[in-house]
């Protein structure tokens, strides 16, 4: 738990003349899980692709592990360490479940490691391992984004971004998947939840970033944060909005 | 009778082959959605490489095949990499306008280059009959015609199931933004897609070009097989594709048996239309997509 | 595609000088069509031939930007009227030794009829497949007129009361087709009809979810253009005076309306009017080398996709605000389809 594994640093996103992140700056310490909440349209997305490469059109930086990152493929980002289970949880549905998991390891050669990471995967997720064989697109929503984590581990980050992990699933199932999350933060494994519900996001993180608007309008430690406060301000009702 | 189960017989032998024709066109529709209407002109430029090299440089058809598909590939490259992996974005409409103009532009240069007459390439196969009883005969031009293409396609399909190049292709296809959150470079992805298209498209080219003969514009009559069977087998779907073939061999040849060769094609672009309007995403779409 | 920023300008507000341009330009309008009427006068036989051209690739031109610039109807089939229209000027004249007047709306009503039975199957398909679709069509009509009796097979006729007609008359003909297709386009977007294109071109679904019926407006563009591109074919065989399914059936027509098209731009009005220019003139100039002008224009065409989508004349309006024909309609607060202040901002 030492230091910044991660830093946004004054990063602005444009599409055309619509400003759709200002000026934004985050810290993501070794070990920690973060969260960052926001409604629809909040630029949570944005903020996502612009760090992972996808949306190259930004200004700032962003520092992984000592080493600028702001400029990488998205290739180069996965391959120094930091993933993301994307919203949606968008697994390849023409594919069976293992070989989203192999694509996973896309950037892995070693058979080895593959083999690792592939019942580390199924021993997070025995549901997984019962429908290795199966398509995707046959699966549950929960089993999916399951799936859609199991394959972000696969590549073995430092880093996992989970962009709305509950989205459209039922509470009992986001438990579970959140219990499963905090596995993989014991394992030493930075954790960044996106979300918009913003109880269990302060309930589950160390800290917390409240975006509304393309802009950090509070952050602090989630312990810290009351629910009522973080609310105001995502629902602007109040002077950020 | 006879002449009947011969027609059955040349349709499926036939079938192949449109197969091999269509399944660059499928490929690339399924995995980046681009209509690629030089995808005959390109496949009748392989011809003419294969013909040149072999009369003029090698003198064996085999290593002027090889010397071909490594052309061909290099071009595939070149065309995605440099034209349509930028132009993808701005919508389909833009990427098969960019391909109608390669289209003419490699039929012009052909011409050019060529001339507009008749050419053929040479085939050891095309005197001898494989099998010739009283029911059937098949040359063994047409066996060998269908039997690579049966094999090309089926090392296709198990390259793309099997391979990890395969699985990255497909996860470009299935979707982009996920597959790059895998390391996957999905530009790169569309790139070997379409030097496998190009890659088949020679084939194509080759087996075409012995059995039929080509000029500078047959590309587009060949493109409109390849739609056909495309249409008919569902695009994408490298199985389905040879379905499609075969299913528009035979019906091509069993409309020239029942209706007689003058509205054979006429009878083969209706059925088209009629299989567009009532399945507009091909006949075996949902069967074959699993 | 490409065009779709130039519609949000346009709705958004008129770019560059308008106030004086706007009280003049029906007066130059004017005079410009009376110097393009009177060049028989002051132009050689030549001239004349070249302006024949010019019109009534501009027509098609402009059938085609109709379609694909503002429909989102990406036709590879248009040659199949250009085709019904030399045809049915051939049986009229020649089969049936009845006026050329008559033949004009037999084309009309021939290439509405086939316009309308093959909508039904063609606005099955979406997208790609309605590309391939029209293609198919037109293909398939080539074959049939090959081994129609009716027609004399793949013989042709020769048109030869096209002979008695002079070029003069011709021209202006030919310059009637071409103008009339530029107004026709221009009035067409002036209309409601072209609020519920310009709203499709921005966002399909959405125009659809305001209530812009999609498939009646995408249906009238395609009844309209068809029929005016068979009426094109009429005179375009006038001047021809030789039909034949393969020639008049043939994709080359549709080669030289995407060229035209894509080279003038996308989705402008101005963009068939250039387009038809320079295809003309250049092919004219490489009048001897046929396969260099096309491969010209190949590359030209592909360079102005990827460089410039908008084409030459949509490179202009992003250059200097130009307009010659300012399409647009200035929607009432609160009624208009949508607003952009941004760019009403900066006007």
């Amino acid at each position: 738990m030492d230091g910044a594994l991660m830093t946004v640093e004054g990063l602005s996103v444009s599409y055309g003349d619509f400003r759709a992140l200002h000026d934004i700056s985050m810290r993501f310490d070794r070990g920690s899980i973060v969260s960052i909440i926001g409604s629809n349209g909040a630029g949570k997305s944005t903020l996502l692709n612009a760090v992972m490469g996808i949306n190259r059109k930004l200004s700032g930086r962003v520092v992984f592990d000592g080493a600028d990152i702001t400029s990488m493929r998205t290739s180069a980002i996965v391959a120094k360490g930091v993933t993301m289970s994307p919203e949606g949880s968008s697994v390849f549905e023409d594919m069976s479940v293992h070989e989203n998991l192999l694509m996973g390891a896309y950037l892995t050669n070693s058979r080895d490691k593959r083999a690792r990471m592939t019942e580390r995967a199924y021993g997070l997720f025995p549901a997984l391992r019962e429908k290795s064989g199966q398509l995707a697109t046959f699966l549950s929503g929960g089993q999916r984004q399951m799936l859609a984590i199991a394959r972000a581990l696969m590549s073995d980050p430092k880093l996992l971004i989970c962009d709305e992990l509950s989205l459209g699933l039922a509470p009992v199932v986001v438990n579970d998947i959140y219990d499963r999350i905090l596995d993989v933060n014991e394992e030493g494994v930075t954790i960044v939840l996106v979300e918009q519900e913003v109880k269990r996001s302060l309930e589950f993180s160390d800290y917390s970033y409240v975006l509304v608007k393309g802009r950090v309008v509070i952050e602090g430690r989630s312990d810290e944060l009351s629910e009522d406060e973080v609310k105001d301000a995502y629902f602007g009702i109040n002077k950020y909005a | 009778m006879e002449l009947f189960v011969q027609t059955v017989v040349s349709g499926m032998l036939v079938g192949g082959l449109y197969a091999a024709i269509g399944v660059g066109l499928s490929l690339v529709f399924g995995i980046m959605g681009l209509t690629n209407i030089a995808h005959g002109s390109l496949m009748i430029l392989a011809s003419f490489f294969v013909m040149f090299f072999s009369r003029q440089v090698t003198g064996g058809v085999v290593t002027a095949l090889l010397l071909t598909l490594a052309i061909m590939a290099l071009i595939g490259a070149l065309t995605q990499g440099l034209l349509i992996n930028r132009v993808l974005d701005k919508g389909p409409e833009s990427a098969l306008l960019v391909t109608f103009g390669l289209a003419i532009i490699a039929q012009n240069v052909l011409q050019l280059v060529f001339g507009a007459d008749y050419k053929s390439i040479s085939s050891p196969f095309a005197s001898v009959n494989v099998i010739d009883t009283r029911w059937v005969i098949v040359s063994g031009e047409y066996m060998v015609n269908f039997l690579v293409s049966v094999a090309m396609l089926l090392a296709l399909h198990l390259m793309i199931r099997k391979t990890r190049l395969g699985r990255s292709i497909r996860a470009a296809a299935s979707n982009v933004v996920a597959a790059e959150l895998m390391g996957v470079d999905t530009k790169r992805a569309y790139i070997y897609a379409m030097c496998l298209a190009m890659l088949t498209g020679s084939m194509g080219g080759l087996l075409v070009g012995q059995t039929f003969g080509f000029y500078s514009y047959s590309g587009m009559s060949y493109l409109i097989i390849a739609f056909g069977v495309v249409v008919i087998g569902g695009m994408g779907s490298i199985l389905g594709t040879l379905i499609g073939g075969f299913i528009l061999g035979l019906a091509q040849l069993l409309g020239a048996y029942f209706f007689g060769p003058g509205v054979q094609v006429l009878v083969g672009y209706l059925a088209l239309l009629v299989i567009l309007a009532l399945r507009p995403r091909g006949l075996l779409s949902n069967m074959t997509r699993k | 595609m490409g065009a779709r920023t130039s519609g949000i300008r346009q709705i958004g507000g008129a770019p560059g000088p308008r106030g004086g341009w706007a009280a003049r330009k029906p007066l130059v309008l004017a005079a410009a069509v009376v110097v393009l009427a009177l060049l028989p006068l002051y132009a050689s036989d030549y001239g004349i031939s070249v302006g024949i051209l010019i019109f009534l690739y501009m027509s098609l031109g402009q059938m085609w930007n109709l379609l694909a610039g503002y429909s989102g109807l990406v036709s590879l089939g248009q040659q199949a009227f250009v085709g019904i229209g030399g045809y049915t000027l051939a049986m009229v004249t020649q089969a049936y030794h009845m006026s050329i007047a008559l033949s004009f709306f037999i084309a009309a009503g021939v290439s509405l009829a086939f316009a309308l039975v093959i909508s039904f199957p063609i606005f099955k398909m979406s997208g790609v497949y309605f590309t391939v679709g029209t293609w198919i069509v037109s293909e398939a009509l080539l074959v049939f007129f090959r081994n129609w009796a009716f027609v004399k097979y793949d013989a042709g006729y020769n048109i030869t009361v096209a002979y008695r007609i002079s070029m003069p008359a011709l021209y202006l003909g030919a310059l009637a087709v071409g103008l009339g297709a530029t107004a026709l386009v221009y009035f067409i977007l002036r209309s409601r009809m072209g609020l519920a294109l310009m709203a499709i071109r921005d966002d399909e679904s959405a125009a659809e979810a305001r209530g812009v019926r999609l498939y009646r407006t995408k249906l009238a563009c395609f009844l309209i253009s068809s029929v005016y591109t068979g009426i094109t074919g009429v005179v375009l065989y006038l001047n021809i005076t030789y039909v034949k399914p393969g020639a008049a059936f043939g994709i080359d027509w549709t080669v030289c309306m995407v060229f035209i098209v894509v080279i003038g731009g996308l989705g402008t009005i101005e963009g068939p009017v250039i387009g038809a220019v320079i295809y003309v003139i250049l092919r004219q100039y490489t009048y001897n080398f046929p396969g260099i002008s096309m491969i010209m224009l190949g590359v030209a065409a592909v360079a102005i996709i990827m460089l410039a989508p908008e084409g030459i004349m949509g490179a202009v309006h992003g250059r200097f605000g130009f307009r010659l024909f300012s399409t647009e309609r200035r929607p009432p607060p609160g009624t208009g389809p949508r607003q952009y202040p941004e760019d009403a901002a900066d006007v």
